[in-house]
């Protein structure tokens, strides 16, 4: 029998799903992978005494929308959106097929991940810049980036 | 956005096969477990949906062959999923220490077994992947330890 700790888990499945999707492979494994490293660093995050993505998505939807939402719930909301649910969950009623745009949805999960895993661990390790430097180049980073300076403060990430 | 349908079958066998082909590749355990995890909640209720008994229900009918204690199919289905640690390794509670004791090798292995046997219900057994695992199976697992042939009548070697 051998302990690990959470932290070393989620590091190993996030390293895994780029791995996957830097690869070109299954869209679905890197969700799910990145579904169940977020899981984990979330907590991690909080504990840390840092803002997780959940609470920074909840900041920009007050901002927006004009109310905070609920964690747990808001959180449900994005492991959704995110096709994280559908990937790992069928009830009884559910229908024999989901719509997904999975390259999008790998793509959204993966960031979330490394988002919380970058406040713990900065981005110093290949795996993260990899991941980061595939989405500058196919997402317009450069054009993300200006919209990204142009936003007010609160709308940013702590 | 390129939104498409997908049969949930078909997104349980892709992280399945994912699974099998990090395993046999000697790729991280705590993905494999996480990922065959995954196909299995979707396998086992496709197979209660096919009107047919999951592994779940087949593991609790032994049990109680044996003399176990009678649970329903869900607790039944929590407990194995806790010694497999499949939740674990996706979740931390706010109280959680964050240390977990395990042999991942194993779990990752029962993980597998487990979302195959669903998977076989519903695919049969000349699927490419399970072929394949089952080669593995034969050619690395100790025949003492494990019923690396399938004989219905295998009992494992006493220590």
């Amino acid at each position: 029998m051998a302990r690990f700790h959470k932290h070393d888990v989620a590091r190993l499945q996030l390293l895994t799903a780029v791995g996957i999707f830097l690869r070109g492979l299954d869209h679905s494994s890197v969700i799910t992978l990145a579904g169940a490293a977020s899981g984990i660093l979330d907590t991690l995050v909080k504990r840390a005494g840092k803002e997780p993505f959940v609470d920074y998505a909840r900041r920009v939807h007050c901002e927006l929308v004009g109310y905070t939402p609920k964690r747990k719930s808001y959180s449900h909301h994005i492991d959704k959106k995110l096709g994280v649910i559908a990937h790992k969950h069928l009830s009884k009623d559910d229908p024999d097929t989901v719509e997904l745009d999975l390259e999008k949805q790998a793509v959204d999960a993966l960031s979330r991940a490394l988002s919380d895993y970058v406040s713990l661990n900065g981005q110093d390790e290949p795996f993260v810049k990899a991941f980061f430097s595939w989405v500058w180049e196919n997402t317009d980073g450069p054009a993300l980036m200006e919209k990204f300076k142009i936003a007010p403060d609160r709308m940013k990430p702590k | 956005m390129t939104l498409k349908s997908y049969s949930r079958f078909e997104l349980a066998e892709n992280q399945l096969e994912t699974a099998i082909g990090l395993f046999v590749s000697g790729g991280d355990r705590f993905s494999v477990i996480s990922l065959a995890g995954a196909a299995d909640v979707i396998l086992s209720r496709l197979v209660i949906n096919h009107e047919q008994k999951n592994f779940t229900e087949l593991s609790l009918k032994c049990e109680l062959e044996r003399g176990g204690a009678n649970e329903t199919r869900e607790a039944h289905g929590k407990c194995m999923n806790d010694a497999l640690f499949i939740n674990q390794i996706k979740h931390m509670d706010d109280d959680d220490d964050g240390f977990i004791d395990l042999e991942p090798e194993e779990c990752a292995l029962g993980a597998i077994l487990k979302a195959l046997v669903n998977y076989v219900i519903l695919a049969g057994q000349q699927k490419d992947i399970v072929l394949a695992f089952k080669a593995w199976v034969r050619l690395n697992l100790d025949s003492k330890k494990y019923n690396i042939n399938c004989d219905p009548n295998w009992k494992p070697h006493a220590k």
